[in-house]
């Protein structure tokens, strides 16, 4: 996968990344001098904000219980619970943002009214793109720009940028304090930049698209003035903290221009870099203070998001000089925004030549990504979160997991802890501190270099291993990762090591949000509070405790494919998933996420289960047995006789082959587990090949095969060729998987019927309808299915004679009766007269009214599993006067046997 | 996807030379010659071929419907010097009418025309049975890279421009899957 990660990228510009990450190290190198610099200046920065607040205690003579509130909200400690970061911002409230269906036009009406900066996304129909719609000052002619969204592989990006992201809402983030090819930068609704909690953002998402139109949306009234914090501070509490806010907010502005210049020489690295995060976040602020309402979370953006090392920002330092500085900043509104704009026009084209940009955000967005996930873990779902960040740092190869977890730990929840109780000057240590704990887990560069080099052709198990562990990684590699940021950013010699390293430190960032995403999903099909949790949890259940529910092990396996494909495709089109899907992942890449993701929560814990109920299959149907008996009669066969004219694998290869198949068969993934043939495969290729450089095609290779099975005599891999043949994502059925798996499964049935052949020197036509059954099966399944498909859905159409048909769609579980569904029809269409209505099923162009006692869920079961696909419909009509057809009393006993 | 079915000598090498020929980056690696692919643009659209080799032998003749199942087209091989490797051809074809998927496309190769003095197939022959069925018909030479590219092209053209789920992510890619299970009975 990560070899495709290089491709993606593009060969050619695989060099232009070693420059990059060059770039980047000797940025690091010149930060670090600055280092120092940048401390007292981040002192600075902060201590205005304090003295301000305590100014105001004093004045306002305010209530104590309130001022000491806020009092302790600003105080040196960042007042870190109020400072959502843009990212935080942006992900509460993409409801309103986010509006993926809404057209040009809407999305025109919609920005109408806003002011420059203000922006949506959506999809244009026109370009079949992801769009972000830009409303910009009438001197631009229009009142809107679109700029379309570029999605790679594994990344977005805006068009004509050279920077990409890893997923929407970085790219949003990070637009909203950098222009790069924007004409200016975005700009939150005020009431979003000036929410100050969570609860806010949520009560502001709730309103969606009509936050746009609701007093929700009131503009910032005017850009607040100067000495308006001051001043009114005694008003009301609600203005004072967010004046208290502002006044953070100006105090670190202060520093803005200096960083801007600084940025400007030096390719502003400190974006990226954490430690510098600080004087990033004023370079932020700057940025984004222009628009004065977004103070706050300029402000706000850059603290939380630096995750562990960040507490509270040492204040030492003259009072005096922020105060000013702040208040000039203050004033400044759009006028000056356009200013400042102009300034960064100027840096753009000298920085421009692309190189530093892209690391710059590559950094960056890792980096954000590990606050994201770490935020997703803690802040998301209250339960899984907090006892799997400590569990992953305990599993970072290497990493200490004392540490792991306390800078995990330090990334949302401690700061604020400790903030109430720290003098100022302890913030400055502990992130010291911090830094050295990143410092000292490089061990995990190892581990991140082995997930870039995964691929079938590097050969070897150490891949394999980390695949293994994987379900326990998965929450292990972000925290790493971002440790690793850190890491790198301090160790000078550790980057510059390898450029290999750095470049699967590049690449690692793109790894994430996939599986960022499937983690979600996972955690979400453990909650049951959630559609999706109770469904998965209930069907997992269900199939472990009903043994007998299935016929065979093609049925069992068949039903659950279908159960992912369903559910697969309810998470594409559901909002449970939150923030949604296409807005972390790439379009063309979502399939695979969400299969990836069924594999985890659905396949992980049924595949203990699934496997003991394949084998009794097997064994009951005597499959198990005639393998075993022709599995010997072929080992006995030397080569030649069954057809092999190549080399063939000596005892060695045969063990290390064996090795791999044992390796298989501890995965749950089917996918993994073709890779794992597939790497078989190749290993016979090697041998039969042989360094003669001939090609062998399938004539060869078939009888080989053959062959290696048998050699292995491994009765289990009769039930693993099975597992992945009917699970496996249909879409990869047609590729090289599909092709040696059919292989496999070839050679399989060849030794299965290998007396049968020594006899007839053909195998039973059975077997040939088998397969040719299985392929109709898997085809069809290709058909997407709708949410009536659903385990526990039914779709009814109400039929009136006179006012025609409506659906609706029931929940109706496996074992309600056709009474009972009549029951809830008669409740939902509001029928008045029941008794003249009966549920009916439309089948085949007849028409058959279904028997009280019948379980339509069954039925509805039964037609799905038919090999060919047939129309059908479950009627609600009158018994009588039925104007389409014979009532078919007793047809439904057919139906129903399965 | 396409199938490729073939009798008589020379199916793999025809693959391989139509894999192999112009060293580009349309060749993504497989690990194998039983399963190649290659992209070729046909049109405005590019076509990838996904070829699945089948084994022509006759033991593993009932595995071949695994192998042709959900395929666009089959190349059938045979080779012209060889009167029996034509008559094995009719059987497959006879096969694929029957149980192949419907509209397959079919082409015929009559490989190893460079040995056309010992030929013992006609090419009127060939052509005419082509007719009859509606397949593409083409002799080839996979040891001097005779008309293999025609071939597939040929391939390429037939194929119905627009089919769902072979459908590229972005327009301009089609996917023109190409499963070659190419049966040949050996020697």
């Amino acid at each position: 996968m990560s070899a495709w990660t290089m491709g993606a990228r593009g060969v050619d510009k695989r060099g232009s990344f070693f420059k990059l990450i060059d770039t980047i190290a000797s940025e690091i190198g010149e930060l670090k001098q600055e280092m120092v610099r940048t401390d007292v200046s981040l002192e600075n920065g902060l201590e205005p904000a304090e003295t301000h607040s305590m100014v105001r205690h004093k004045d306002d003579g305010y209530p104590e219980e309130k001022d000491v509130k806020t009092y302790a909200r600003d105080s040196g400690y960042d007042s870190l619970s109020n400072r959502l970061s843009i990212l935080d911002r942006l992900l509460h409230t993409h409801p309103i943002w986010l509006q993926l269906s809404l057209s040009e036009e809407e999305a025109a009406n919609v920005l109408q009214s806003q002011p420059p900066g203000i922006f949506l996304v959506h999809k244009s129909t026109k370009m079949q793109k992801k769009v972000l719609s830009l409303c910009v000052p009438c001197e631009f002619g229009t009142p809107l720009k679109e700029f379309a969204i570029m999605e790679s592989t594994y990344t977005f990006s805006l068009e004509g940028s050279g920077i990409s992201f890893a997923d929407l809402f970085r790219l949003i983030a990070f637009y909203c304090i950098s222009r790069d090819v924007l004409p200016f930068t975005l700009k939150l609704p005020y009431a979003i930049s000036a929410a100050k909690t969570e609860a806010q953002l949520e009560e502001l998402a709730q309103l969606g698209l009509n936050f746009w139109s609701s007093p929700a949306d009131n503009h910032p009234p005017n850009p607040p003035p100067l000495h308006r914090p001051l001043s009114c501070a005694g008003v009301c509490p609600a203005s004072l903290r967010q004046l208290c806010l502002i006044n953070g907010v100006h105090s670190i502005k202060t520093r803005t221009p200096s960083e801007l210049e600084c940025s400007q020489t030096n390719g502003a690295l400190c974006f990226i870099n954490p430690l510098f995060l600080k004087v990033h976040s004023q370079d932020l602020s700057g940025g984004l203070k222009r628009p004065s309402t977004r103070t706050p979370n300029a402000n706000g953006t850059e603290r939380p998001r630096s995750p562990p090392p960040r507490p509270p920002p040492p204040a030492i330092n003259s009072p005096h000089t922020s105060p000013g500085l702040s208040g000039t900043e203050t004033q400044t509104s759009m006028p000056e925004t356009v200013n400042h704009n102009k300034h960064g026009n100027v840096a753009v084209p000298g920085t421009k030549p692309t190189p530093i940009p892209p690391p710059r955000l590559k950094k960056q967005a890792s980096f954000l990504e590990a606050e994201g996930s770490a935020k997703t873990l803690t802040g998301g779902r209250p339960s899984p979160g907090g006892e799997r960040e400590p569990r992953a740092g305990g599993g970072a190869g290497g990493a200490p997991p004392g540490q792991a977890a306390a800078a995990a730990a330090g990334c949302t929840r401690a700061p604020p802890a400790g903030s109430e109780s720290r003098p100022p000057g302890h913030g400055g240590r502990q992130r010291l501190s911090d830094m050295s704990i990143s410092t000292s887990s490089s061990d995990s560069l190892e581990f991140d270099r082995s997930m870039p080099l995964f691929g079938y052709e590097g050969d070897t198990n150490s891949s394999l291993e980390d695949y293994e562990g994987e379900s326990d990684q998965e929450t292990v590699a972000p925290p790493i990762k971002s440790k690793k940021k850190r890491n790198s950013s301090f160790v000078l010699p550790k980057l510059v090591k390898s450029q290999l390293q750095k470049m699967s430190g590049v690449f690692s960032s793109f790894m994430t949000p996939e599986k960022r995403m499937v983690r979600r999903i996972a955690e979400l099909s453990r909650d049951k509070c959630t559609y999706f949790g109770c469904l998965v949890q209930d069907y997992v259940s269900f199939l472990q405790e009903n043994k007998d529910c299935h016929v065979s092990s093609t049925d069992l396996l068949q039903t659950i494919r279908q159960f992912m494909t369903q559910v697969k495709n309810y998470l594409s089109q559901s909002s449970e998933l939150d923030p949604p899907i296409e807005s972390l992942i790439p379009e063309d890449q979502i399939d695979v996420v969400l299969e990836k993701a069924m594999h985890k929560c659905i396949l992980k814990p049924l595949k203990g289960h699934v496997e003991a109920m394949l084998k009794d299959f097997h064994v009951a149907d005597g499959s198990w047995k005639q393998l075993k008996e022709n599995l010997q009669l072929v080992r006995q066969r030397n080569p030649q006789e069954l057809g092999v004219f190549a080399p063939t694998p000596d005892i060695v290869d045969v063990e290390k082959i064996k090795v791999k198949f044992m390796t298989m068969q501890k995965m749950y993934s089917p996918e993994k587990k073709v890779m794992l043939l597939l790497r078989v495969c190749k290993l016979i290729y090697t041998v039969m090949e042989n360094n003669s450089g001939r090609m062998y095609g399938a004539d060869d290779f078939l009888p080989v095969l053959t062959y290696v099975i048998a050699q292995c005599d491994m009765l289990e891999l009769d039930t693993e060729i099975e597992y992945m043949m009917e699970l496996l994502d249909p879409s990869l059925l047609h590729g090289e998987g599909g092709y040696y798996l059919t292989s496999a499964y070839g050679a399989l049935s060849l030794i299965k019927n290998f007396q049968e052949e020594q006899a007839a020197r053909l195998l039973s036509s059975e077997t040939r309808d088998t397969l040719r059954q299985w392929h109709k099966r898997r085809t069809t399944n290709r058909s997407i299915p709708s949410v009536d498909d659903f385990q526990n859905y039914l779709r009814v159409a109400f039929q009136e004679v006179n006012s025609g048909c409506t659906g609706k769609t029931l929940l109706v579980r496996p074992y309600v009766t056709t009474e009972d569904v009549c029951q809830l029809c008669a409740e939902k269409f509001k029928v008045g007269d029941p008794e003249e209505y009966s549920l009916f099923l439309f089948v085949d162009e007849t028409w058959q009214q279904l028997a009280e006692d019948t379980y339509p869920q069954k039925i509805k079961a039964e037609l799905h599993s038919r090999p060919q696909p047939h129309i059908f419909h479950f009627v609600y009509k009158r018994i009588k006067n039925d104007p389409y057809g014979i009532v078919f009393q007793n047809e439904e006993e057919d139906l129903t046997p399965s | 996807r396409y199938t490729f079915s073939d009798t008589g000598v020379g199916k793999s090498s025809i693959v391989c030379r139509f894999v192999q020929d112009h060293f580009d980056h349309n060749i993504s690696p497989t690990i194998g010659a039983s399963f190649m692919t290659k992209t070729v643009p046909c049109g405005n659209e590019l076509h990838k071929f996904l070829i699945w080799d089948t084994a022509g032998q006759e033991r593993f003749h009932s595995l071949a419907p695994m192998y042709y199942r959900g395929s666009a087209a089959a190349v059938i091989v045979y080779d012209i010097t060889k009167q029996d490797s034509f008559h094995t051809l009719k059987k497959w074809v006879k096969e694929l009418k029957e149980h192949g998927p419907e509209n397959i496309v079919m082409a015929i190769a009559g490989n190893k025309c460079d040995l056309s003095d010992i030929r013992e197939v006609p090419l009127k022959d060939a052509k005419e049975y082509a007719e009859s069925i509606g397949a593409i018909v083409v002799e080839t030479s996979a040891k001097n890279a005779i008309n293999i590219e025609e071939l597939f092209q040929g391939i390429s053209r037939r194929i119905p421009p627009l089919d769902p789920h072979e459908n590229g992510n972005n327009g301009a890619i089609k996917l023109g899957k190409a499963s070659t299970p190419s049966s040949r009975r050996c020697c």
